[in-house]
């Protein structure tokens, strides 16, 4: 492309196409301009437009897709063309910058932002000149030009900021240094003069005080790595004219906004900023500042007003003073009484006070308010600085603040006392003072964990937060009531037993209060109080206590469900999960209006679910409504699933992803239910459920295997006789899962359930190639995780089927099968296996090999009968093998599938652990005794010569002990 | 050997390997600081008063200062024939360079006098003039690389070498000087001096009769000998010098002792073989002992020189341990000066990078309170170096340790230290909360520790720190937020099945032992 007048006039139509609301006419323009952009010349092209068009739309927009084309194509990636020419390269770096400075501001902006791409390339080896160039500018008074200098000098430094200590770096901003470093500290210096000289012109002073807070900002960037020798030789100079602007105001740049901070604000918050980096990371050179500082900042707290504006720059500047008056030597500063009352009355006090945008939030944005207010996502907000102040403080003056603070929280109460209804924000001050000034750790699981002992916690409790709740208008002075309840909450492990007694019913009766914060936090803080453990482990709170409220606790909860935009409210669902396995088996004569109330809000929700938390807890509840239930009337699984199918089908037919893993969970509690013979409901859904496009999820694979296993365990002879044509089925599901390194467990779980409850003659015929699958799994791909697996499979399998069919079958395969996989993997890996269930198979297993296979005794096999047994009393006598080899430490991370649905666990649909051999074999150390026994009746004087020639001395001895234990002896 | 594959074994599948463990000490060879002011002096100028005192034409010294002849006169005079008017020259541009202020070195130099000045070296027979030319040779070679380069280029070297041997004490000590000037100027001359034999006739001049003040000057000169990299002094020369260093660090003159441990500093700020040489003097426990001195001119170089022992092998580092060390670095974490206590922090990081036996004489040699003491509020340099020290405990130190560890209270300071403004002190921080996760797994007491980092305000600070700009530090927190605590529900609910198959709210992990 030529830089010619045509190209010009093409570019600006096709430029002006971008620009088209219509897809059909701007698409096609921005794929033109895509394949264009490789050609040389192009960006210079666009230089020239937004320099020289007639049109300020087109100038802007060759800006922006300059600085886009910048962004795409400036970085040359290793191996890959570069994009962009080299003459188009130099020709940009030539004319860029003052390009930059000589356009209006909205295209500045465009070019500082390309020129800091391209300076994070080429700068500064391959841009040696730009900072002479930028700093020259300096010199030209002009501060629009300036400001650009300024602005792009800053997105050129501010990586410095977060930027790993490294020899390239420090190169870097050593050079920056020597070149800016003097001249910014002379513009710094000129540009304070210029403001006392124009201090009385309003438009030259916003100018100004721009480039002051680029400069505060680059000075930042700077020191932030270490304290620069050229920054040390000047910190008078900086220093002293930083800590004059702190003090420093002028009516003209007030800003009448009270929500945007203006450029004092924004100025004087960079200050501390910079004050706070020199404060940390240079104490020792700024020590003789500081003090200055300390004062000068909580000045400009005292004087500072209440409005959003000044929000960064207080919580800046207690933050401030919150990490210096933690530090030792400087504790004088705040030693003296008067220096404490002051900051606790001028500076803490004032700013706790709920504001009437924290009033709005309470109102119209209530969970944005709860996410704040609760969960303390509070960081940057003016009472959570406060707080640390606070904080702070209290670790060298406990006793004097806290004596400080009860006189302001005492005069609080008396104000709102007065006239509740104009002064209820004072009692709010109160409460969040005594809040912060007790609370000394927390966590969310427990609340308060260590509290301020000078603090009289219940005294408060009864005599200023409960009268509150026992008013008879819940709607009254929400916030008071949000805040009492949250007392409640974070104080429970400080309050004793019978006070939250007494605040349950209340707790309860709130839960019918209009406001959302209010309901939200009576049902968070009954959940809360309702985990709260006492002696013995048991619920602090106890059913038997709860009685009395049971049926207004639960009308309450779902009555809450209906208030007005609280339908999907996570707490209220969490408080009524938590309420059900408090109250067991009181709920069961409200079960059925319960359990028609969820399932309505289950078919509603399903429709889109978007809030999880409430979906998990809403499931959970309803597993327990079941769980409950059925254990006291067992027949009762019918009625659930008459309530519960019909949405079920309805999810499973939409294919509702997310609930998806849940239905399947609740139907495997439900089938476990029964008693008897799998219904026919089940039975109609069986074949469904092998469909692979259910096991391509990951998120369906636990509770699928489940609820298969489910159907095993209970039906395992309807599917062998109703639906045989269906094995295959199942085993390719089987053989799915094997496949995989993350889910083969699953698979052995399914198989075990096939082993252990179908009929041997309906899997007869797969028997070998589940075999045969096996060994390929473990010749190519063997893990840990699958050998312990196998191990526990083939012992199952030896229980069910008998050692002798255990080595028929494997050496039917292939000859001396059985004997290489005891060799190389029974006898080496037993140790791995874990799980008390597990063990126990393998002991019976093993055991069964060891005595009831006539091979073993008899073949070349026998040379391994000793070794096995000593295998096996190491596997209960031995800690358990859990190293891991090396290269299978990663396999989570390369094994696992895409991200999909993670599976959703619901801890009350539990599965109880299933102990196949339990029936069979107690304690399988006396068996294998009792086992010998018999063998060596069968064949005396063999086992004992066998013993007493190989077996090693510590596993004698402790055969010993359990042939002992059993009353036996060997022959 | 055994260090490396050790290390090896312990970074597996890491990514990472041993030299990010023990630390040398230059980590970035550019500064951005000021020169510190806790290094030892590289070039001196004679500004000493005292010294006309040994001149005995007193008063013509003053008459001579208030007729100040110019430059054009000196260079006349210095040219010229007339002995007396040399020497008075001489002297007058001696004057010149020793005066306090802006001394003319420049104006000297460009004079182009240098080659007349080197050759007055050489006349044994005026010892005044030998004198105030070594003098005024000696300061010009105080001042920059080029300046010392006028004097060498000037043939100086030998001349000075020479004059070490002369009968006259004053003109011998001047040469010390001089020499110590062009040594410190970097290795280039430091070796130059070296290949012209410099060391026999210096050491020579070492004896009990040496009076203290030539002693000093001998001994900073030794120092600049020893001093440098890239490349550190020939080995053969480090053996020659050592020996005296040795004999000098007995001494009782705080100055002597101080150059002699900055001149070993020096000497152990290299790799492993030559740590070694210095070890095997046996130099150690006089070493530590000095650490321990009142005088922190001499504890800051001793410091120096048993922290560097320490970058070294196991078995070093085990010597080092053998002398005490341990036993003094609790008073120097505690120092009153940061730069003590950032390199003594520094120090016992070197030495929590070594296997778990010497991570327990740490634990056994009452470390860990100073070690918590100078986390929460020690100054944040060496706040950073005492993170590493955590860092490296956890890395390499058994369970037990770890557990002794956060059972000392450093987790509360090294959450605090999360908001550092520093990313890589907070990587750091970070990845020791890994380990302790690791460590808490182990025991079964994840939840605790879950619950502790939570308490002590770890987990909004950990949390905040997934919006951090630097790639790794965010990736970092997410990582300990995804793994321990993200669904702290579902631990929450996790409820152990009953003899009736119910839920029943018997489960409660042990206590925490930390």
């Amino acid at each position: 492309m030529e830089l010619s007048d045509a190209n010009l006039q093409t570019l600006t139509e096709y430029l002006k196409k971008t620009l088209d609301p219509d897809p059909a006419i701007r698409r096609p323009a921005e794929k033109f301009l895509e394949s264009v952009e490789g050609s040389q010349n192009y960006p210079l092209l666009l230089l020239t437009l937004l320099e020289k068009s007639q049109e300020n739309v087109i100038k802007v927009c060759a800006s922006v897709t300059f600085k886009n084309y910048i962004k795409r194509n400036w970085r040359i990636v290793e191996d890959e063309p570069n994009k962009i020419c080299e003459s188009d390269r130099i020709a940009i770096k030539a004319n860029i910058v003052p390009l930059m400075l000589s356009s209006p501001e909205q295209i500045q902006k465009q070019l500082s932002d390309a020129i800091s791409i391209i300076g994070r390339e080429d700068f500064p080896q391959k841009w040696p000149d730009l900072l002479t160039e930028m700093v020259n500018r300096f010199q030209s008074g002009d501060f629009h030009v300036i400001n650009g200098v300024l602005r792009t000098a800053h997105s050129l430094f501010k990586r410095y900021r977060h930027e790993f200590k490294s020899n390239e770096l420090w190169t870097e901003i050593k050079l920056v240094l020597d070149a800016f470093a003097l001249p910014l500290t002379n513009l710094f210096k000129a540009t304070i003069e210029l403001c006392s000289t124009h201090a009385n012109d309003a438009s030259a002073l916003k100018v100004l005080f721009s480039s002051l807070i680029l400069i505060a900002k680059l000075f930042y960037s700077l020191n932030f790595q270490d304290l620069p020798e050229f920054f040390e030789d000047n910190m008078e100079t900086w220093m002293t004219n930083f800590h004059s602007l702190l003090t420093l105001d002028n009516k003209l740049l007030q800003t009448d906004d009270e929500e945007e901070a203006g450029l004092l604000e924004l100025l004087k918050s960079q200050i501390c900023d910079n004050a706070a980096l020199y404060a940390q990371k240079y104490d020792e050179e700024f020590q003789p500042y500081l003090p200055r500082f300390v004062t000068a900042i909580w000045n400009l707290l005292v004087t500072t007003g209440q409005e959003v504006k000044y929000d960064l720059l207080v919580s800046n500047a207690i933050q401030f003073l919150a990490s210096v008056c933690e530090r030792p030597h400087y504790k004088h500063l705040f030693e003296d009484q008067n220096t404490l009352t002051s900051i606790c009355e001028k500076v803490i006090v004032p700013n706790m006070e709920f504001r009437a945008a924290d009033e709005e939030a309470f109102e119209d944005n209530s969970e944005e308010y709860i996410r704040r207010d609760l969960e303390g996502s509070d960081i940057d907000t003016r009472r959570r600085a406060a707080c640390d102040l606070v904080r702070g403080l209290c670790k060298f003056f406990e006793g004097p603040v806290t004596g400080i603070f009860s006189g302001y929280v005492n005069s609080m109460l008396q104000e709102y006392a007065k006239n509740p209804s104009v002064n209820w924000k004072h009692k709010d001050a109160a409460i969040y003072l005594v809040t912060s000034l007790a609370s000394k750790a927390q966590t969310q699981k427990h609340g308060i964990t260590q509290a301020n002992e000078l603090v009289n916690l219940t005294e408060f409790f009864v005599n200023h937060i409960q009268p509150d709740l026992k008013s008879a208008t819940v709607n009254e002075f929400p916030v008071l009531k949000a805040d009492g309840i949250k007392y409640i909450m974070i104080f429970r492990n400080q309050v004793p037993k019978e006070q939250l007694l007494v605040s349950i019913p209340l707790l309860i009766n709130h839960l019918q209060a209009e406001s959302i914060v209010v309901h939200t936090y009576a049902a968070h803080a009954l959940e809360r109080l309702f985990t709260m453990r006492g002696t013995n482990n048991v619920t602090l709170i106890t059913a038997a206590e709860m009685a009395p409220f049971v049926e207004v606790l639960l009308t309450n909860l779902f009555k809450a469900l209906t208030l007005p935009g609280s339908s999907e409210n996570e707490y209220i669902m969490k408080a009524i999960m938590r309420s059900f396995s408090l109250l067991q088996e009181s709920i069961i004569p409200y079960i059925p209006s319960v359990i028609t109330q969820l399932t309505q809000k289950l078919l509603a929700v399903s429709k889109n679910p978007s809030k999880p938390h409430f979906n998990h807890y809403m499931f959970e509840s309803i597993c327990l409504s079941i769980r409950i239930t059925c254990k006291a009337n067992p027949e009762a699984v019918g009625s659930f699933e008459e309530a519960l199918f019909l949405v079920f089908t309805e999810i499973l037919q939409n294919d509702v992803q997310e609930f998806i893993p849940y239905v399947f969970q609740v139907m495997s509690l439900l089938l476990e239910m029964h008693k008897n013979e799998i219904p026919s409901s089940y039975m109609a859904l069986f074949p469904h459920l092998l469909q692979p496009v259910l096991w391509e999820r990951t998120g369906n694979i636990p509770p699928l295997v489940r609820l298969l296993q489910a159907y095993l365990e209970r039906g395992a002879s309807t599917i062998a006789s109703a639906a045989a044509d269906k094995i295959p089925g199942l085993l390719g599901v089987f053989q799915k899962l094997i496949a995989s390194k993350a889910n083969d467990h699953q698979g052995f779980y399914l198989l075990n359930s096939i082993i252990e409850h179908m009929p041997p003659e309906s899997v007869d015929q797969y028997r070998k190639q589940i075999f045969i699958l096996l060994f390929q799994r473990l010749q190519n791909s063997k893990t840990t995780k699958f050998i312990k697996s196998f191990l526990v499979f083939i012992n199952l399998y030896c229980v069910r089927y008998g050692a002798l069919a255990l080595q028929e079958i494997f050496d039917s395969i292939q000859p001396k099968m059985f004997g290489m996989v005891l060799e190389k993997i029974i006898i080496p890996e037993i140790q791995k296996v874990s799980g008390q269930v597990e063990k126990k198979i393998c002991a019976v297993g093993i055991t069964k090999i060891l005595t009831e296979c006539p091979p073993m005794m008899d073949t070349e096999y026998t040379k391994l009968w000793i070794p096995l047994l000593q295998a096996l009393i190491g596997l209960f006598e031995l800690p358990e093998d859990d190293t891991i080899p090396d290269e299978e430490h990663f396999i989570d991370i390369e094994d696992t599938p895409g991200y999909q649905t993670a599976f959703s666990q619901l801890a009350f649909a539990g599965k109880k652990e299933h102990d196949p051999v339990g029936q069979m074999v107690n304690n399988p150390r006396i068996h294998l005794a009792q086992s010998l026994h018999k063998l060596s009746t069968a064949c005396p004087g063999r086992v004992l010569s066998m013993l007493s020639t190989s077996l090693n001395a510590e596993a004698l001895q402790y055969l010993q002990g359990y042939l002992q234990a059993a009353s036996v002896s060997l022959l | 050997v055994k260090k490396h594959s050790q290390h090896m074994k312990l970074f597996k599948n890491k990514g990472k390997d041993e030299t990010s463990l023990r630390r040398q000490r230059v980590e970035v060879s550019i500064e951005l600081r000021k020169a510190k002011k806790d290094e030892q002096i590289l070039k001196r100028r004679n500004i000493s008063i005292h010294v006309k005192e040994e001149n005995p034409s007193l008063g013509q010294d003053r008459a001579y200062e208030i007729i100040q002849p110019s430059l054009e006169e000196i260079l006349e005079a210095v040219n010229g024939d007339d002995t007396e008017l040399q020497l008075l020259a001489t002297q007058a541009t001696r004057k010149l360079l020793s005066r306090h202020k802006d001394p003319p070195i420049n104006q000297i130099i460009e004079l182009g006098i240098i080659p007349r000045m080197v050759e007055f070296l050489g006349r044994a027979d005026n010892a005044s003039l030998q004198f105030e030319a070594a003098w005024a040779l000696t300061n010009i070679a105080s001042g920059t690389s080029e300046h010392t380069r006028a004097v060498v280029e000037g043939g100086a070297i030998p001349a000075f070498i020479s004059l070490l041997s002369s009968p006259h004490m004053h003109i011998s000590e001047q040469s010390v000087w001089a020499l110590g000037n062009i040594a410190g100027d970097g290795p280039l001359y430091r070796d130059a001096l070296i290949a012209r034999d410099v060391i026999p006739p210096l050491l020579a001049l070492v004896s009990p009769a040496t009076p203290v003040g030539f002693l000093r000057n001998i001994t900073w000169t030794l120092s600049n000998l020893c001093r440098n990299k890239n490349p550190c002094p020939p080995l053969d020369a480090v053996k020659k010098i050592l020996p005296v260093l040795v004999f000098l660090l007995q001494h009782e003159d705080k100055e002597v002792i101080s150059d002699s441990c900055w001149a070993v500093s020096y000497l152990t700020d290299s790799c492993n073989d030559r740590i070694q040489v210095v070890v095997d003097t046996g130099i150690l426990p006089r070493l530590v002992e000095l650490m321990d001195s009142p005088d922190v001119n001499v504890v800051t170089p001793a410091l120096r020189a048993v922290g560097n022992v320490v970058t070294g092998t196991d078995q070093q580092t085990q010597d080092a341990i053998d002398a005490g060390v341990l036993t003094v670095l609790p008073r120097l974490l505690r120092h009153m000066k940061p730069v003590i206590q950032k390199e003594a922090a520094w120090t016992l990081s070197n030495i929590a990078a070594g296997p778990c036996q010497q991570i327990q004489q740490i634990i056994t040699c009452g470390l860990l309170p100073p070690l918590v003491e100078l986390l929460s509020k020690g100054d944040f340099k060496a706040q950073k170096e005492a993170v590493w020290v955590v860092a490296n405990f956890t890395t390499g130190g058994t369970v037990d340790q770890v557990v002794e560890l956060v059972r000392s209270g450093v987790l509360k300071p090294l959450l605090n230290l999360l908001l550092a403004k520093d990313s890589k002190t907070i990587l750091t921080i970070l990845e020791t909360i890994s380990k302790l996760f690791l460590a808490a797994e182990k025991l079964g007491e994840t939840e605790k520790l879950c619950l502790l980092v939570e308490e002590l305000d770890g987990l909004e600070k950990i949390e905040d720190l997934q919006n951090h700009e630097n790639d790794m530090v965010y990736r970092a927190a997410l990582d300990i937020i995804e793994k321990y605590f993200s669904g702290e529900e579902n631990t929450d609910l996790e409820p152990q099945t009953g003899q009736d198959g119910l839920y029943d709210f018997s489960v409660e992990k042990q206590d925490f032992n930390f």
